[in-house]
Formats: C-alpha cells, structure tokens, sequence
C-alpha cells in the first residue's frame, strides 16, 4: 500500500482524523482526537499493520494554548511513516498511555512526561526518567520555562 | 607497666604525636618532598571516565599509538588506583553526585584536569536548565585544556604542564 491508500484505510474506519497534507509518497500527518489515541492506534497495529513506533514526543505552543503529543508510526510492510498529532490543552494536558499496544512507548512517555508535563493516564510506571528530583515539576522543555536561561556561569573571558 | 602507660607523650623530648601532620608539615619544607614530587609526577595514572564525546580522545590517548607510558601515564580502570581525574564533558545535575563520589574514591594525592570546552565553562550546554556550571568551584581544578575536542597531543601536553606544576608545587593536589 502507498500513502493514499493508507491514508483510505484510515479514514474509512475513523472518519474524523483529519489528514492535513500529505507530504510525499511515504509521509503522511493527521490530526487525532486525544481520547481516541489508543483505539487508533490498535487498529493501525493489527489491521493495517504499523508495528512500529518510531518515537513520541511534545512540542509547545503557548500563544494557542496546547500542547501536541506526537507520534510517528512506521512499517515493516507498506512504505509509509505515519505522523500522527494529538491536541491536549496547556492548563491540564492528560492522554491515554499507548504502552498497551506499543511496549517500547515507556520510556517515551516517562520522558515527554517529566520535560512537558503531559499526564499519561494508566502508564504502568510514570517516574522521572532523565532529570534530577529538584527538576521535577518544572517541565523544563515548556517555552515559558523560568530557569531555561541559566546565567549563573562565570564569564572566563 | 603502670609508669609506662601513664608518660604523657608531650613531655618527651623529641617525640612527635602522629595523629598531626606536623611531620608532613616538616618534610614538606626539605628535599624530601622535592623527591617526592620526582614520584609524583612520573607516575600519573589516570581514571578512564568518559564522560563525553571528549572521551573518546581520552580514550585514545590512553591506546598504544600514543604511548604515553613513557610519561607515567598510564590508563586505570578503578579510581582506587587512579591519580588524576579527567573531567571530559559535560557535567548534568544528575551526574554530578555520581563524579563527586568517584574523587572520594581516589587516594590522595590526586588532580584534576579540565578537559574540552565542555567542562571548563559548559560550550554548547551554556546556560542549559540541567547542565552544572564553574566546575572549578567544586573540584581544585589544576589544568584546562581547551578544545572541541582536543586532540590527544593537546592532553599530552596538559599531563605535561601538570608535571611542571608538580615540579615547582604550584598544585592544587597539596597544601604546601
């Protein structure tokens, strides 16, 4: 299967992902409702075969006020990367776990988890993965992050 | 017995308490320490921690092209064996505890060398949220080495500046 026909596969069993653009013959991204994620995702898995998550990640947008999950979907079958967004809202971001259906999301989560601060609703164990315990909290990665310029290096010169 | 126990050692001439470190303190001011310091600097052994992407010409220096045995130096596995402390990367606030254990490990006299941009004032990690700054605030740094990353030949020649440092007891390894 090529992109537009993945992209059919999809859109027949979900019909309120969005395709926003179809980027080239082997990348596509659409838009997903965030209570939606994991049944997507199952579906992707066992029927149209997308066994493996690249990776996840947040990215911020203040001045809309979200926060977009990002997954990016690849296949050992059809010659397609799926890029898949899910819009949380800034104030109390909180998403299914998709460590369910793809394992190799725990580490992923736990990260995007303590640099965001994206909530992950029956992950099997949501601690600090990267930073110290001080940090925690903070969500460094947020762009209005208090402490990212840190000036407290002496100037040598 | 009894007498024996009860001499308080203060009141025999010419004896010194050795819970001081009056006889260091002596023998710091005589040749010996100069022969002491001969030892020193021929035998830097230093710890194998690569910390960043400058370790891998820590690594490196440490192989058999450079072989920098004919300087005393010599790449250890324990910091228990280990003399000098190279400080080559980054230092993150969560690794921090880890280093600092490490140089409690290591037996005195011991020094530190400051290897690549990185840990002299954090290069491409300036002003990073989880990245520790002025490391030579907390270890008695003795020697920078500059460099993104430096070669081999550049921490060479730190040994070497570090040698003549112990040589004329300008080091930061013991109060003199």
């Amino acid at each position: 299967m090529d992109s537009k026909s993945v992209m059919n596969a999809i859109t027949s069993k979900f019909p309120d992902i969005h395709f926003v653009f179809r980027e080239s013959d082997i990348r596509i991204t659409g838009r997903v409702r965030a209570a939606k994620v994991v049944e997507v995702c199952q579906y992707l898995k066992e029927e149209v075969e997308f066994g493996h998550l690249c990776c996840e990640f947040g990215v911020d947008y203040p001045e809309r006020n979200e926060i977009e999950v990002v997954y990016v979907i690849g296949s050992y079958e059809h010659p397609v990367i799926l890029t898949m967004k899910a819009i949380l809202p800034r104030d109390n971001p909180e998403i299914e776990s998709v460590v369910p259906v793809y394992w190799n999301a725990n580490w992923y989560e736990r990260e995007t988890h303590e640099l965001f601060g994206v909530q992950y609703l029956n992950h099997p164990d949501l601690r600090p993965l990267v930073l110290t315990e001080e940090l925690y909290g903070e969500w460094p990665l947020r762009k209005d992050y208090e402490g990212f310029p840190n000036k407290t290096a002496r100037n040598l010169v | 017995m009894d007498e024996v126990e009860q001499v308080e050692y203060e009141q025999v001439p010419g004896t010194m308490l050795t819970d001081s470190n009056a006889i260091c303190d002596f023998l710091k001011k005589t040749k010996v320490q100069d022969v002491l310091n001969w030892g020193r600097k021929n035998s830097l052994w230093f710890m194998v921690n690569a910390m960043g992407c400058c370790g891998v010409e820590l690594l490196a220096t440490g192989m058999a092209h450079y072989d920098t045995d004919r300087f005393g130096i010599i790449p250890r596995n324990s910091p228990r064996h280990a003399d000098v402390m190279i400080i080559s990367g980054y230092v993150t606030k969560k690794y921090l505890p880890a280093l600092q254990t490490v140089w409690d490990q290591m037996p005195s006299p011991k020094w530190v060398i400051c290897f690549g941009d990185c840990a002299i004032s954090g290069g491409p990690f300036y002003e990073s949220y989880s990245t520790h700054q002025n490391i030579d605030e907390i270890f008695p740094v003795d020697v920078f080495v500059p460099g993104c990353p430096p070669r081999c030949e550049a921490l060479i020649q730190g040994f070497v500046e570090l040698q003549k440092k112990i040589i004329a007891k300008k080091d930061k390894g013991t109060e003199y």
